[in-house]
C-alpha cells in the first residue's frame, strides 16, 4: 500500500519538524518572539557535527558536539536580542525588534558556515543510517523511527517539564505577566536563557536526529525545515506545544503526499498558500493558542 | 438640566465580569465647565473612554447634542464634536509639536486636495499656522518643530490639549490635564481653559488637584466605585455627605489647599 | 561613466527603489518580509509586457507597476486583519507562495528564466528612482504621510483623531507595491533576464533589514539604507560572505545601541538646524 508507505514517511520526516516547530512556538509562546535563528541553530548542529568528524572526531561525539554547540549559539543570541528588548514606545514595529535581530544573527550565522564549511552538501559518516525492518509490504527506516521516538519524547519531556518543575512555572509566570513575575521574585534574567537553551538543545537535536536520518548536511539545511516548522506552529496554533506536534506531523505528512500526488515543484503553492489562509482566518491554528506572552520587559 | 450637550443615559460596562460602570446617569450642560472626580478606580477615565467609544457600552445611550454616538465608530466621533486628553501622555512620539496638533486638525481635512497637500514643503500654509498660532496661545510658542519626545513632561502635557482643542469641538474631554504641572504651568492652563470655555466650548475635565476644580469648574459630577454619587453644582459638592464619605482617608475634598 | 560603475549606479537605483517600497508600509507601522514577492510580480509583468505584448518600455514599466499595485491592493485587506508577528509570517507565506506560482509558470520560463528584450538603461532608470524618492518625499509631508506616521505609533489615538487607520493601512500597502514593481520592472529591463530564484526569502530580508538600518522615522532613511547596502562591497573589499557577515552583526548592534536606525527624526532636526535659520514664534513666549 503506497499510500501508507507515504504516510508512514511524512510522520518519520514530520517528527524533526515537530521538534524545530516546538522551538519556534515555545519562544513565541513564551517571550512573543519569532525567533529567526532556530533555523541557523539546526544547521550550526549539523554542520559543526560534520566539521568535526573531518578531524576525526568520533561521529557519536561529534553529533553531541554539534547540539553543545547550537545551544551555545541560542545563549549568544540570548545575549544580544532578548536581553536587550525595552518597550520605549509602544508602537506598531517595536515588537520586532529581537525578530530584526535574529534576521542578522541567521545571515551570521549561515554565511560564517559557508566561509569556514562551504556550501556543498557533504556526506555524515554514519553507520545504520540504512537499517529498517519490515512490516509486511511496509518498509520502516530505524533511523527515522527512533528519530520520530524520540522527538515526541523530548517533547512530551519539555511539556511535563514546564507543567510541573518551578522552573517551568516560573516560565509560565513570565509570559502572562512579566512585571507581576519580577514582583513576586521571579528573577528574570536567569528565567529567560531557559527558553534560549531549550530553543538550542530542541533545535540542535532536531539537527542531530536529520543528519543521523539522511546522513547528509549542508548549510541551506535549516532554511527548507524553517518553512515547513513555522508551517506547523502556525497550524498548531502560536505557543501552543501539542499543537505544534500535531502541526509538524500534519506538515510532515502533506509534504510527503503532496510531492507524491503533484510532483516536488508545485507543493511550495499549496502549503504557504494554505498557511497563508490560515494566518488570515484562523490566526489561532487548529488548536488555539495559548496567550502570547505580553513580553514586554 | 436646561440644555444637556453630553448625556451619558444609565450606562454601565463589564470587565471580564466585573461591572466596573454600574447604571450610571448624568448630564453636562451646554458651555459648562464640568468637573468629574472621585477616589482613584472610581471609573473616570473609563467613562471618557466609553464616550469616546474606546471601549463599547454594554448597556445604555450615549447623546451629544441629541444625537446617539452609542454605537459610532471612534474615528467619526471627533466629526459629531467630541475631542479629548489622556491621563497619560499620547502624543505621537517622532513627531513635532506643530505636527501632533496638526493630527488634531485631521476631521477638518475634508478633500483630498487637503489629504494631498505638501504641509512640510509649503511652510506658511493654513494648517501649520493653525497649529503654530494655538501653540503660541497656550505659551508654547518656542517649540513648534521640537521633536515631542525630547520635550519636558509639561511642555508634552499642555501640547496635547491644544491638539484637543484645535478641532474646534463641542465638548472637550481633559482628562488629568494639571497632573504633573508646577503652579505657574497650573495657572496657564487655567487661564487658557477658561478662554476656551468662553468661546462657547463646553469643558468635562477629571481631575484630582481640588484647587484647580474649583477654580476652573461650575458643575461637578462625582463617581465611586463605577456608580454615580453626586451631580450638581461645585458649590454644594463639598457639602456632600456621599462625598465626604467616599473621600474620607484619601483627600478630603474641602481641603483649603 | 565606466561599465563598473555603471552597473553599480543601476543595482543602487534598484535598492533604493525597493527600499522605498517596504519603506511605506513600514512608516505606518507593518512590517513586510514579502518584498521579493512584490518585485517578483513587477519584473515579470513588466516584462512580459514589454518582450511577449511588444510594448514600448515605458508603458510596460508603468503598467507593470501598476499591476502589482492592484495585486498588493488586493492582499491588503485579508494580511491587515493580521497584526504583528502573524502579519511578518503572513507576508513572509505571500511571497513564498508567488515564488511557489512563478516557478511553475511556463508562460515565464519556469525554473529557466524568462529573457527580456528591451533594455534599460541608467537614462531611464535614473530618472525612474529619482521619481520615486520625490513622490515618498512629497506623501510622507502630506497629511496622508502624517496620518501613516500616526497610525505607526500610536493607532486607537490616531482614530480618536478621526484617521481612518485601515484606508491609511491600505493605501501605504498598495503604494508599497507599486513602487516594488516599479523596481522589478528596473531589474527586469536592465538585467534583462528574469529568474524567480533571485525574488526570494534573502532578499526580502536584506531589504527590509537596510530598510531598518538606515531609520524608518522620516524618508531619509531608506535612501541612507540602500547606499549603505550598494556601496558596502566597495567599502569592504572582502569575499561576499563576509560581507554579509559584517552585514549581520551591524543589523544585531544596531537594534541593541540605536534601534531607530541611522537617520531620526531629531538628528534630521538637528542638521536642518546648522543650515537653517529658525524662523522667529509667533509670539516670544516660554
Amino acid at each position: 500500500m503506497l499510500i501508507v508507505q507515504q504516510l508512514i514517511s511524512g510522520l518519520m520526516i514530520g517528527g524533526i519538524y515537530v521538534m524545530v516547530a516546538v522551538a519556534f512556538t515555545l519562544t513565541i509562546g513564551m517571550l512573543n518572539f519569532l525567533n529567526f535563528t532556530i533555523p541557523a541553530l539546526f544547521m550550526l548542529a549539523g554542520m559543526t557535527a560534520w566539521g568535526m568528524t573531518t578531524v576525526g572526531v568520533h561521529w557519536a561525539i561529534a553529533l553531541l558536539g554539534g547540539v553543545a554547540i547550537a545551544t551555545v549559539a541560542s545563549l549568544i543570541v540570548e545575549r544580544f536580542t532578548y536581553r536587550y528588548m525595552r518597550v520605549r514606545y509602544g508602537d506598531a514595529t517595536e515588537h520586532a525588534l529581537p525578530l530584526v535581530s535574529s534576521l542578522g544573527f541567521l545571515i551570521v550565522f549561515e554565511h560564517l558556515v559557508l566561509i569556514t564549511l562551504g556550501s556543498e552538501i557533504q556526506r555524515f559518516p554514519n553507520p545504520f543510517s540504512s537499517a529498517d525492518f519490515h512490516i509486511g509490504n511496509l518498509i520502516i527506516g530505524i533511523p527515522q523511527l527512533v528519530s520520530l521516538v524520540l522527538a515526541l519524547l523530548i517533547v512530551w519531556g519539555l511539556s511535563t517539564m514546564l507543567k510541573r518543575s518551578r522552573v517551568g512555572r516560573a516560565l509560565r509566570s513570565i509570559a502572562e505577566n512579566p512585571d507581576a513575575s519580577t514582583l513576586m521574585g521571579v528573577n528574570v534574567n536567569y528565567i529567560v536563557p531557559v527558553v534560549f537553551i531549550i530553543t538550542g538543545l530542541m533545535a540542535g537535536i532536531a539537527g542531530m536526529l536529520f543528519t543521523l536520518n539522511y546522513a547528509a548536511v549542508n548549510a541551506y539545511m535549516g532554511d527548507e525545515v524553517a518553512a515547513k516548522a513555522i508551517a506547523g506552529m502556525v497550524i498548531g496554533g502560536l505557543g501552543n506545544i501539542w499543537g505544534a506536534i500535531a502541526g509538524g506531523l500534519i506538515v510532515g505528512v502533506t509534504e510527503v503526499l503532496a510531492i507524491h500526488f503533484f510532483g516536488a515543484d508545485i507543493v511550495k503553492i499549496p502549503i504557504w498558500g494554505l498557511l497563508l489562509i490560515l494566518l488570515i482566518i484562523r490566526p489561532s491554528g487548529l488548536f488555539g493558542h495559548t496567550a502570547i506572552g505580553k513580553g514586554k520587559f | 438640566m436646561p440644555d444637556s450637550i453630553l448625556s451619558f443615559q444609565n450606562v454601565s460596562k463589564n470587565f471580564s465580569g466585573l461591572r466596573v460602570i454600574d447604571e450610571v446617569t448624568f448630564d453636562v450642560e451646554r458651555g459648562s465647565r464640568t468637573a468629574l472626580i472621585g477616589p482613584n478606580g472610581a471609573g473616570k477615565t473609563t467613562v471618557f473612554n466609553l464616550i469616546s467609544g474606546v471601549y463599547p457600552i454594554d448597556q445604555g445611550q450615549v447623546l451629544l447634542d441629541g444625537g446617539d454616538i452609542s454605537t459610532l465608530p471612534v474615528r467619526e466621533r471627533i466629526n459629531k464634536g467630541i475631542s479629548r486628553s489622556f491621563q497619560n501622555i499620547r502624543l505621537m512620539p517622532h513627531l513635532s509639536a506643530v505636527e501632533n496638533v496638526m493630527l488634531g486638525q485631521h476631521s477638518r481635512a475634508r478633500s483630498v486636495g487637503d489629504l494631498l497637500f505638501p504641509l512640510g514643503w509649503l511652510p506658511r500654509n493654513r494648517w501649520a499656522k493653525q497649529a503654530e498660532e494655538a501653540l503660541a496661545q497656550a505659551g508654547l510658542g518656542t517649540y513648534p518643530g521640537e521633536v515631542v519626545a525630547n520635550l519636558p513632561y509639561g511642555v508634552q502635557k499642555r501640547i496635547e490639549v491644544v491638539r484637543a482643542m484645535i478641532s474646534e469641538p463641542k465638548v472637550l474631554m481633559l482628562d488629568e490635564p494639571a497632573a504633573g504641572l508646577n503652579e505657574k504651568e497650573t495657572e496657564d492652563l487655567r487661564l487658557l481653559l477658561e478662554q476656551v470655555s468662553k468661546r462657547g466650548v463646553t469643558l468635562l475635565v477629571v481631575e484630582h488637584d481640588m484647587q484647580f476644580v474649583r477654580r476652573l469648574c461650575d458643575q461637578v459630577v462625582v463617581l465611586n466605585f463605577g456608580k454615580k454619587i453626586f451631580e450638581g453644582l461645585a458649590s454644594a459638592v463639598q457639602e456632600d455627605q456621599a462625598v465626604r464619605e467616599a473621600y474620607l482617608g484619601t483627600e478630603d475634598v474641602g481641603d483649603a489647599a | 561613466m565606466s561599465g563598473y560603475w555603471a552597473g553599480i549606479m543601476a543595482i543602487l537605483c534598484f535598492n533604493i527603489v525597493v527600499a522605498y517600497s517596504v519603506f511605506l508600509p513600514a512608516a505606518s507601522g507593518q512590517l513586510n518580509l514579502g518584498a521579493a514577492g512584490f518585485v517578483a510580480i513587477g519584473a515579470y509583468t513588466s516584462g512580459y509586457i514589454s518582450t511577449d505584448l511588444g510594448a514600448p518600455m515605458l508603458v510596460a514599466i508603468l503598467l507593470g507597476a501598476l499591476v502589482t499595485g492592484f495585486v498588493a491592493f488586493v492582499i491588503s485587506f485579508p494580511i491587515l486583519r493580521t497584526r504583528g508577528v502573524y502579519m511578518v509570517l503572513a507576508t513572509f507565506a505571500f511571497a513564498e507562495v508567488v515564488q511557489g506560482v512563478f516557478i511553475n509558470l511556463e508562460i515565464f520560463g519556469a525554473a529557466a528564466g524568462y529573457p527580456v528584450a528591451a533594455f534599460a538603461d541608467l537614462d531611464v532608470i535614473v530618472p525612474l528612482t529619482i521619481g520615486v524618492v520625490v513622490f515618498v518625499f512629497f506623501l510622507m509631508t502630506t497629511r496622508l504621510g502624517l496620518s501613516m506616521r500616526a497610525v505607526h505609533d500610536d493607532e486607537p489615538v490616531a482614530a480618536l483623531f478621526g484617521v481612518h487607520a485601515r484606508f491609511t493601512q491600505v493605501t501605504a500597502f498598495t503604494l508599497g507595491g507599486v513602487v516594488a514593481g516599479i523596481g522589478g520592472a528596473i531589474w527586469a529591463h536592465n538585467f534583462n533576464y528574469v529568474e524567480i530564484q533571485n525574488f526570494n526569502i534573502l532578499l526580502s530580508i536584506f531589504v527590509l533589514l537596510y530598510v531598518l538600518i538606515g531609520g524608518t522615522q522620516t524618508a531619509f532613511g531608506p535612501l541612507v539604507g540602500a547606499v549603505f547596502f550598494t556601496l558596502m562591497p566597495e567599502a569592504l573589499r572582502v569575499s561576499e560572505e563576509w560581507r554579509f557577515v559584517f552585514f549581520g552583526i551591524l543589523i544585531i548592534l544596531m537594534m541593541v545601541v540605536r534601534p531607530e536606525g541611522l537617520v531620526t527624526r531629531t538628528m534630521l532636526d538637528r542638521i536642518k538646524g546648522l543650515f537653517f535659520r529658525r524662523r522667529p514664534a509667533p509670539t516670544a513666549d516660554a
